[in-house]
């Protein structure tokens, strides 16, 4: 991933027109750089095959890795707690916000519906993509711009070993891997924080929040709401490694691709459960009230 | 040794959390106040966090629009789609989506750039020159994270519901009369307001985090780039906490 030269010829339009030249490069630039990204991308995606015949030893230590977390994630609890801890934040609002906004029209039974409903489509998909692009995501551009800014990764090119196979390709298969558990936890979570604070503390009876609850559950959109996480974790992992094998400048310049790389993940994760669910959900809606 | 060591970790980082935070709560009153850098942070964070805000709050409107919207006209009430945008703009997705930002974009800049100057040991310089690090950086840091999470907010609020409004109009059908009607059916100015509490909330423990990593950090460019994966988990996990504890006391006040 060399950046540009550093030298270029001077052109007739840098003497006439210093700024306007200057601001050009900077749209040059900038639309090169989305095929430099474009172009690792698909380096990446076409060196999976190699993965799983050269370096199946490495992509079982870093699904273990991932699962876990790194370095002072694990002491919290790793990914999973982290994910965990997440959805059941985001699946308590249902329980905060749908059981006082129904109870106020006098339909508080139908916050069951809302769990099934809302925490499917929006919630669980949603908060397992932040929950990934901060937890793994950020965790493998930083270890990736380490070893940019150690060098490491030459050496690893000079040893003749194909460093985007061995990588980046291991880190999207691995978060491909990862993420089917992790949206389980994540789901789940979402569920039974959405339960608890209905039954529990509002003390709505379970009877009735089961009722509404298994009425709307729809295994179809469970489903695709698995897919939606699964596709997101794959452009998640793309984009953070390809911001960790791009670092430069420095262990400053690895702090600021972490937080550049989960800008731009963030922003791309929203787009795809945007895009997913207006694809798969389309006008029809997929939904029947009436049963 | 390894298995206290392990303990002691954590507990220490949260004690020493506390104890920055306590030193930021004082040296806020003690003068002198850093304008230039809070002026300058504020205008940082500011710059990095724009884009990511209209970009993030734009795809979850549509999807929050449209996922309301499919319930409504299920239930005949496609007019008061505009109830269900500000109900879900002011409530939720304002002060979600000013979370993730602050978080993922102010939090992680600001700890990568403090995390910079700890590493080139530009901390130990200032206090070596007498400048109280805390009082010159941290301070205005923080202060900077909290205004500029507020302006933040009003302007996913602002932004949400023009969004909305876009995608119910345009392209759902619904009346523009009806949309604008039903917005304040619900939601009043004790929402927003409560709206724009929160997200100061989460600017001020945003802020306190990043720099508390920031000036903490050890042990070269993984070190930076671990730091900064912390600040994101821990501040997304801090300001989601907060945002339950916080909807669920607003929502004791506005019964």
């Amino acid at each position: 991933m060399s950046s540009q030269p550093a030298e270029r010829t001077r052109r007739p339009i840098d003497r006439r027109f210093p700024r306007l030249a200057k601001r050009l490069d900077g749209y040059v630039g900038a639309w090169n750089h989305v095929g430099t990204q474009t172009k690792f991308y698909g380096k990446t995606l076409r060196s999976i095959p190699y993965v799983f015949r050269y370096y199946r030893i490495e992509l079982m230590r870093i699904i273990a890795q991932m699962g876990l977390g790194t370095g002072a994630l694990v002491v919290i609890g790793g990914t999973v707690a982290i994910v965990g801890f997440l959805t059941v934040t985001t699946g308590a609002l249902v329980a905060v916000q749908g059981y006082t906004d129904f109870s106020e029209i006098g339909v508080e039974a139908l916050t069951g519906f809302a769990s099934a409903f809302f925490n499917v489509r929006l919630i669980a998909p949603a908060t397992t993509a932040i929950a990934l692009a901060a937890t793994i995501g950020a965790g493998a551009t930083a270890q990736l711009g380490a070893m940019r800014i150690n060098e490491e990764i030459d050496a690893l090119e000079v040893m003749g070993i194909r460093s985007v196979a061995y990588l980046a390709s291991t880190r999207v298969m691995a978060g491909l891997i990862v993420v089917i558990p992790l949206y389980c936890v994540g789901v789940l979570a979402s569920f039974w924080a959405a339960k608890f604070g209905t039954t529990v503390i509002y003390g709505q009876s379970t009877g009735v929040y089961d009722h509404y609850f298994r009425t709307f559950l729809n295994p179809t959109d469970l489903v695709w709401s698995f897919v939606q996480s699964i596709a997101m974790a794959v452009v998640i992992m793309l984009i953070h490694t390809y911001y960790g094998f791009s670092a430069s400048g420095g262990p400053a310049g690895v702090g600021e691709a972490v937080g550049r790389a989960v800008r731009t993940s963030l922003i791309v994760a929203a787009f795809v459960v945007m895009m997913i669910s207006l694809a798969v959900y389309g006008q029809s809606g997929n939904f029947n009230l009436a049963g | 040794m390894v298995a206290s060591d392990v303990l002691a970790k954590p507990v220490r980082a949260v004690g020493g959390f506390y104890a920055m935070a306590l030193d930021t709560l004082v040296a806020i009153f003690r003068p002198p106040f850093a304008w230039r850098e809070f002026i300058t942070q504020a205008w940082f964070v500011a710059r990095v966090s724009i884009v990511p805000t209209l970009m993030l709050t734009i795809p979850y409107t549509v999807l929050l629009t449209f996922t309301f919207n499919i319930l409504l006209r299920e239930f005949g009430a496609a007019d008061f789609s505009g109830t269900g945008a500000a109900l879900g703009t002011v409530r939720q997705i304002g002060p979600i989506v000013t979370v993730l930002v602050v978080a993922g974009a102010g939090a992680t800049a600001m700890c990568a750039d403090l995390g910079a100057r700890t590493i080139r040991e530009e901390l130990d310089a200032l206090r070596v020159m007498g400048v109280d690090p805390i009082q010159a950086l941290v301070v205005p840091r923080v202060l900077a994270a909290t205004l500029v999470s507020l302006a933040l907010s009003a302007t996913v609020i602002l932004v949400g519901l023009a969004g909305a409004y876009f995608f119910c109009v345009y392209i759902q059908h619904v009346s523009p009369g009806a949309f604008a009607a039903g917005l304040t059916l619900i939601i009043g100015a004790l929402d927003v307001t409560i709206a724009l509490i929160k997200a100061a909330l989460f600017g001020l423990s945003a802020g306190l985090i990043a720099c508390y990593k920031g000036i903490s950090v050890g042990g070269g460019p993984a070190g930076v780039g671990n730091a900064v994966n912390e600040t994101v988990v821990f501040t997304f996990m801090a300001l989601f906490a907060i945002n339950v504890v916080a909807t669920a006391v607003a929502v004791r006040v506005t019964m």
